[in-house]
């Protein structure tokens, strides 16, 4: 009797399946045409927000960003579908968006090559189609709003090329490889410091994955084995504050430099304290904006196609007052 | 002899390292290491008890990560640092009291039921968060940067931790039920050993000490951290395995997690000391776990059938 009835379930199930996958596509043809407003009867736009990861800060502020700024809009609805710092995953939900109709598609991708011909099929449903933090580059039919990761490094390592005495030992954190933001901001430290000071050297150069802990383990040992370190180039704020961590209370390390990117509020507050040198700010708040305001854009027909870095302004003491008021009004600090 | 192979590998390693750069030997560069294992050995005792009997804790980084953003948010509204200390342990052993019903009472495998918290908990602790770091924690940072009477304090958590777990092991009838358990379920049972109440002790020790754990990691990275500790339980898992606790269940020590920790802290020490690739690190590590395991088995083993030779 058991078996029966499974067996009836799975049938049930395959049926169901194979009737899910045909009646979209079947449909879809015509009601992208139409446009969103018509094919949703309501006038509501709704764009599936496909984000990296939720456990990873910088895309859980990103899209937590992006589903406030949604609010502006009366005709946008906007879910936020994760990840999970999964290729897999995240090729699936593009799927799933797909056939779902969404009128927009934004992807944050995890891997951008990964996503590539996800993305491509997107665009091929007929629907608007953004990628960004990172971009997916050439794709014939979509948009994307970035940030430069070789300009976020750049405007902190002009600051070092002036700043960083002579001769220097200098450590290096770096992100995972692989990873188009880490990898970039690596090769821009690469071109626009270390090509201009050959005199300074790297006594210490370790992944430690964005992650404040294992930037600590390292900065831990590389004291140990360094009495003279002038200056910490890391790659995103997190893994800079953790090896400031390490040295904040040490009167031998009271002057190192520390660069970051990313302007994060711990960051911030680094800055203002004068623990930390410099950073760069990838606002996600702006990412959020030039999202939406590019999806409406597109949905309107105003436009077809739009590529956008948004600025990376530089982050000092000199004016860090200014992003520790941003920080505050989000709440994430005091 | 062969019982103690595994303080050999240590104690070559540690001597390698020596040689192999002077400034390993510093004291400083010692506590360091001591500091730096600290959240994964913590973990690692509580995997230690729970393996001897035969069990698992896949969730313990998860876990860590909830216990540890809710005692620091306590810790921000409230200001007080005993309260936030009780929050990590309470949330903690919660969490373990869920794995050990999951386990007596509905029978699930210990590795499906704590796999099913790992993603429960690590949720909560996101949700609770919205993904975002809680920072200016202020004073809590105690726990994890503070010294007492010159001690860092991870090292003398590391120190109870270890106590109470060898005591427990040794010198108590939960102890000897552990083993018992782990070695033979039924026999335990038969024997008149409360099977269900000593898995489920072993989840709320287990729970005591993950806790503890939560508080360190936030206070050593100043900050409540949702995403922390990620696969920390591998780590804790790592040691435990190092240190000869066998999954097989009924055999570990408390001493020989903390010397299979000390074998992969030093290990990582030392290659970034003398600037080994960060690729090959990766590659180095996993070359010496599985040697170390291979040298300890083989030095127990090879034992154990030159005592079946002669027995012939």
């Amino acid at each position: 009797m058991k078996k029966i009835l499974s067996m009836i379930l799975m049938v049930i199930i395959m049926i169901t399946m194979v009737a899910g996958c045909s009646s979209p596509s079947t449909e879809s043809g015509g009601e992208v045409e139409g446009g969103g407003e018509d094919s949703n009867g309501n006038g509501v736009y709704r764009i599936a927000y496909i984000a990296r990861a939720q456990a990873d800060s910088f895309a859980a502020w990103l899209a937590n960003a992006v589903m406030e700024e949604s609010e502006k809009y009366d005709d946008i609805k906007v879910d936020v579908l994760d990840g999970q710092a999964s290729d897999d995953t995240q090729n699936g939900l593009i799927e799933n968006a797909i056939a779902n109709k969404y009128d927009v598609i934004i992807i944050q991708p995890n891997n951008g090559e990964a996503q590539r011909p996800y993305a491509e099929k997107a665009v091929e449903a007929g629907i608007i189609t953004i990628t960004t933090n990172a971009r997916i580059d050439g794709i014939e039919g979509a948009s994307s709003v970035d940030a430069d990761p070789y300009m976020q490094a750049k405007v902190n390592a002009d600051l070092a090329v002036e700043q960083i005495p002579e001769n220097a030992n200098v450590v290096v954190l770096n992100g995972p490889p692989g990873n188009f933001h880490a990898d970039e901001r690596r090769k821009s430290w690469e071109n626009e410091f270390f090509a201009k000071r050959p005199d300074v050297k790297i006594v210490g150069e370790e992944i430690a994955n964005w992650n404040k802990d294992e930037a600590m383990n390292y900065m831990e040992t590389w004291v140990q084995a360094n009495d003279k370190i002038d200056a910490i180039i890391s790659m995103n704020d997190n893994m800079a504050a953790g090896a400031l961590e390490v040295v904040k209370d040490d009167p031998k390390f009271k002057d190192i430099l520390a660069y970051g990117v990313d302007g994060t509020a711990e960051a911030v507050l680094l800055i203002k304290e004068g623990k930390m040198t410099s950073t760069s700010l990838q606002s996600a708040y702006d990412l959020a904006e030039a999202l939406l305001s590019t999806s409406h854009k597109l949905l309107t027909g105003e436009e077809e196609q739009i590529d956008i870095d948004i600025d990376c302004p530089l982050i000092t003491l000199d004016n860090v007052d200014e992003y520790i008021e941003m920080h505050k009004k989000a709440g994430a600090i005091k | 002899m062969s019982k103690y192979s595994i303080y050999f590998v240590l104690l070559a390693l540690f001597i390698i390292s020596w040689l192999a750069n002077e400034n390993f030997i510093q004291p400083n560069n010692l506590k360091n290491v001591a500091n730096q294992i600290s959240v994964g050995t913590i973990l690692a005792f509580g995997q230690t008890i729970l393996v001897i009997s035969g069990m698992i804790d896949l969730s313990s980084g998860s876990v860590l990560a909830l216990a540890g953003v809710l005692s620091v948010s306590t810790y921000v509204n409230t200001g007080s640092l005993l309260l936030s200390f009780v929050v990590a342990i309470i949330v903690s052993v919660t969490c373990n009291i869920l794995n050990g019903l999951m386990i007596t009472k509905f029978r699930t495998p210990p590795f499906i039921a704590t796999l099913a918290m790992m993603t429960m908990a690590r949720g909560a602790a996101l949700l609770y968060t919205r993904g975002q770091n809680i920072y200016q924690i202020g004073d809590y940072i105690i726990f994890g940067q503070g010294s007492t009477f010159g001690i860092p304090n991870p090292i003398i958590f590391l120190i109870i931790t270890l106590l109470v777990t060898a005591y427990l092991l040794k010198h108590t009838i939960f102890g000897r039920s552990i083993y018992a358990v782990g070695g033979n379920e039924e026999a335990a049972n038969a024997s008149g050993i409360d099977v269900n109440k000593t898995k489920m002790k072993a989840y709320i020790i287990n729970g005591i000490f993950v806790g503890i754990a939560g508080i360190i990691f936030m206070s050593r990275v100043n900050g409540g951290m949702p995403n922390g500790a990620i696969s920390y339980e591998f780590k804790a898992l790592t040691a435990t395995v190092i240190g000869g606790t066998s999954f097989t269940g009924g055999v570990g020590t408390a001493m020989g997690t903390l010397a299979g920790a000390f074998i992969v802290g030093f290990l990582d020490n030392i290659m970034v000391m003398v600037g080994v690739d960060s690729y090959l690190q990766q590659v180095v590590r996993g070359a010496i776990i599985a040697l170390a395991v291979i040298y300890d088995i083989w030095a127990k083993t090879g034992k154990a059938d030159k005592k079946l030779r002669s027995a012939e």
